[in-house]
């Protein structure tokens, strides 16, 4: 009885909020990331601090590209963003703790989510490919969006591609309903010129699943990924997928 | 002492204690329910429930009337069914919707006494009322009357049944029925008369809810074993040999109660064809049809320890992880000490009515309710509300599981020196002490849960925060959105002369409508319409938050161009539904700075 009654006594207040928004908002500078822990949090997080927080980086494809990263947790959550990072400071605003993680950020070489307009694309496919903002794992992504006709492949061709170290990129099944309704999986292959260096089978409860392979820095390859919806009953399998070539 | 300030309690006859007592129960049930029902939002569920069982009753009052064309197929079609599987809500068998319309003609239209909502969901508490005093009578009969009165109670401050007990939905009235269709046949064991109360029983609650089906899987196993029970041969005859022994089993299950069979096979379907008009006509067809649709039912989303689940199979253990975590934790606590006093009661052969075998009904009744949601190939439904029928077994024995321990802490007492006999008041005494401790807490969640109970999780999850950690379902049927209305009432609805703004609203648009007629709802705020098109005409947008909702969420984002909820709907904390306001389109001049 007692531990039910308290437990909307321990929760933050939106004195909490506002505190630890007043005093993130002085040290916050344009591309620093904001991550709530626990995910529950996420709506009243943005409630107080989502304009500081822009479509592309809600629907990030990973955390790598952000050298600070602001994480607003509360019942001594994590956020998988922070991951592995000890934090450099922390102060706690009632039931809410700010902290604060510093990373080395990637240097994006190529982004092919964002370089899509300059891709060929060849294969039967619903509509052509587009980078929409996406429902995946029941997380937002940020992902070029193909949907291959069932048993067909679609290939994405990227030529003239900047490469770096290495090649990172994540492919999930979007929209609950669709991976509710059509249970068959989807299939991403990506090539440097014309050899495969990652193969990825993606089923509806896969959720955004992590690819990457070493490259050679150079300019004027040809990357290309082929996103084929698996079988004859594989209708309507929107295939979500974000890389980036990364220094 | 004992015969001073209690002794005029003793006086009066124990049966009439009892009719007290489950009065007060009733009226202090339907009272609470009523009330508290006020403050919840309209379930998406109620709104064709509520509607088309006014449709429903009107055909009633018609036939009643003699109007000519009433009962015709055409007439029939046209009011309960269809040619779609949803056509007219055909789907859900007539018997609560029916009253709900009634109630709603009578309170509400003729009367005037109360809003077309608590007119609706009146049937519903009067429902729950009667299965609180069944809980209490019958725990009552086999324990006593202080447990009864703490089964009552305690089935009474559940928290979520509570909620549901003021709906316009089945859940609630379908616990009643399938209780009442156990009773009367427990008492069909003893009067072959009750063979009718069964009969009626079954067929009303076949006319509520699918669950009913199941019920012939609790009374059959156990009228067999009450059969074998009662062919158990003694003295001379405790050598028989088998084959006589299972003869005379079978002599007893002719004898015990000849009717059983014909009531639930011929009695309970006859019932719910007469309240079903639907059945009048192609019955095998439209039955067929009914179950059918139930059989191969969509697979809801619902979250259940942090995982979505559409798709078969469900973890074996949701129905119990689930209950555990949605029940005060008294009342657990003393349902397994109930439970574990039945059956020491049962080993030591001084179990209650030996002959009827009552805790077994119950225990049945519990395993049946709950465990077809084992079975790997049951769609995914996921609420407790499936499984409620349960929950009267559950609080039985926590009446039970009071007294027991209340009779022990007695002897402790004496033992210690402490009291001077365990006699009938130090008795009494001290289970009404022990039982208004743990109905105390149960009674304290209760209210603490309103009107969000759907989001209520127990102390062992750690309250609905702890429920949100453990990735356990956060609500559903969209009725939270009544808790956005005053917001939007003061922050979005325009100006008198403005233009509308419409509201996105999610999965409260079957509810907006409603809202509005309530006056929960100041006019300028018309529903947008759905998904895309709708958020694209909306000038704010709800989300309902439950973990697949999210994709809402995006929608809204790629619309509005903004990620920032202007306010978030929270119970102890948690979300529950995010406002958005479309941003004012930048001025050029804005635009360019």
């Amino acid at each position: 009885m007692v531990a039910v009654s308290r437990a909307g006594a321990r929760a933050a207040t939106d004195e909490d909020w506002r505190a630890l928004s007043a005093s993130l908002r002085s040290r916050h500078r344009p591309g620093d990331l904001i991550a709530f822990a626990p995910a529950w949090i996420d709506p009243l997080g943005r409630r107080f601090l989502g304009d500081l927080i822009p479509l592309d980086m809600a629907g990030r494809m990973d955390a790598a590209r952000y050298a600070t990263i602001w994480e607003v947790a509360e019942r001594g959550a994590r956020s998988p963003d922070a991951a592995g990072l000890d934090a450099a400071d922390q102060s706690a605003f009632g039931a809410l703790v700010l902290r604060r993680y510093t990373q080395r950020a990637v240097a994006v070489a190529t982004d092919f989510t964002a370089a899509l307009a300059g891709a060929r694309t060849t294969g039967r496919s619903r509509g052509r490919p587009t980078v929409s903002l996406e429902e995946v794992d029941f997380a937002p992504r940020r992902c070029v969006l193909v949907v291959p006709a069932p048993d067909q492949t679609v290939r994405i061709t990227y030529p003239g591609a900047l490469l770096g170290a290495s090649l990172v990129g994540y492919v999930g099944l979007a929209d609950v309903f669709t991976r509710r309704d059509v249970r068959e999986p989807a299939r991403l292959v990506v090539s440097i010129d014309g050899r495969p260096v990652a193969d990825v089978t993606v089923g509806v409860e896969d959720g955004w699943v992590r690819f990457s392979a070493p490259t050679t820095a150079r300019a004027g390859a040809t990357v290309e990924f082929a996103a084929t919806a698996v079988g004859p009953r594989a209708r309507d399998r929107r295939v979500c997928f974000a890389a980036e070539a990364r220094r | 002492m004992s015969g001073g300030s209690a002794g005029w309690i003793r006086r009066v006859p124990v049966r009439a204690r009892r009719w007290l007592l489950g009065a007060a129960l009733a009226l202090l049930a339907a009272s609470s329910v009523l009330a508290a029902q006020r403050e919840h939002g309209i379930a998406r569920d109620e709104v064709p429930y509520m509607s088309y069982g006014v449709g429903y009753a009107r055909w009633w009052i018609d036939l009643v009337s003699l109007r000519g064309g009433t009962a015709t197929e055409r007439r029939i079609t046209a009011t309960f069914g269809g040619a779609q599987p949803t056509d007219n809500n055909r789907e859900h068998p007539p018997l609560m919707k029916t009253l709900f319309g009634l109630s709603r003609i009578l309170f509400c239209d003729r009367l005037g006494w109360a809003s077309e909502v608590t007119a609706s969901r009146a049937p519903t508490a009067l429902f729950h009322a009667a299965a609180v005093v069944m809980v209490f009578a019958f725990a009552a009969r086999l324990w006593g009357s202080a447990a009864g009165l703490f089964a009552g109670l305690l089935f009474l401050f559940l928290p979520r049944a509570f909620f549901h007990a003021g709906l316009a939905t089945f859940d609630a009235p379908m616990v009643t029925l399938w209780l009442a269709t156990l009773l009367a046949y427990y008492r069909s064991l003893a009067s072959r008369w009750w063979a009718l109360g069964l009969a009626v029983c079954f067929g009303l609650a076949l006319a509520t809810k699918h669950n009913a089906l199941m019920l012939p899987a609790v009374i059959l196993p156990h009228y067999a074993w009450v059969a074998w029970r009662r062919s158990r041969p003694s003295g001379a005859d405790a050598r028989r040999p088998a084959g006589a022994r299972l003869a005379g089993a079978a002599r007893a299950l002719l004898r015990i109660q000849p009717l059983l069979v014909p009531a639930l096979a011929i009695g309970g379907p006859l019932v719910l064809v007469a309240v079903w008009p639907w059945l009048w006509f192609d019955t095998v067809h439209h039955v067929r049809d009914w179950i059918s649709f139930h059989a191969h039912h969509v697979n809801y989303n619902f979250e259940y320890l942090g995982e979505n689940y559409n798709h078969p199979p469900f973890p074996w253990h949701v129905v119990l992880v689930t209950t555990l975590v949605t029940t005060p934790v008294a009342t657990l606590a003393a349902a397994a000490l109930g439970a574990v006093h039945a059956a020491r009661r049962a080993r030591a052969g001084r179990a209650a009515e030996p002959e009827r075998a009552p805790v077994l009904l119950l225990a049945l009744s519990a395993a049946v309710a709950m465990g077809v949601f084992l079975l790997p190939t049951t769609p995914i439904f996921g609420a407790e509300k499936h499984w409620a029928p349960a929950m009267p077994t559950l609080c039985i024995l926590a009446g039970a599981g009071i007294v027991s321990a209340a009779d022990r802490f007695c002897r402790y007492l004496v033992a210690r020196g402490w009291i001077p006999e365990a006699g009938g008041f130090a008795r009494t005494a001290t289970a009404l002490a022990l039982g208004s401790l743990v109905a105390t807490a149960a009674l304290s969640e209760t209210v603490a849960a309103q009107p969000y109970a759907l989001s209520y999780y127990n102390a062992l999850a750690g309250g609905a925060p702890g429920g949100a950690d453990l990735g356990m379902n956060r609500q559903f049927w969209g009725y939270a959105a009544r808790g956005v209305l005053p917001f939007l009432d003061r922050h979005v609805a325009p100006a008198p002369g403005q233009p509308p703004v419409p509201v996105y609203t999610h999965d409260a648009s079957p509810a907006w409508g409603l809202y509005a007629r309530a006056g929960l709802l100041r006019p300028g705020l018309p529903d947008a319409g759905h998904e895309a098109q709708g958020i694209a005409r909306s000038g704010a947008a709800l989300v309902i938050h439950e973990r697949h909702f999210a994709r809402h969420d995006i929608l809204i984002w790629r619309e509005y161009g903004t990620v920032q909820p202007a306010w978030v709907l929270t119970f102890q904390g948690v979300p529950l539904v995010s406002v958005y306001v479309r941003p004012a389109p930048r001025s050029g001049a804005a635009a360019r700075r």
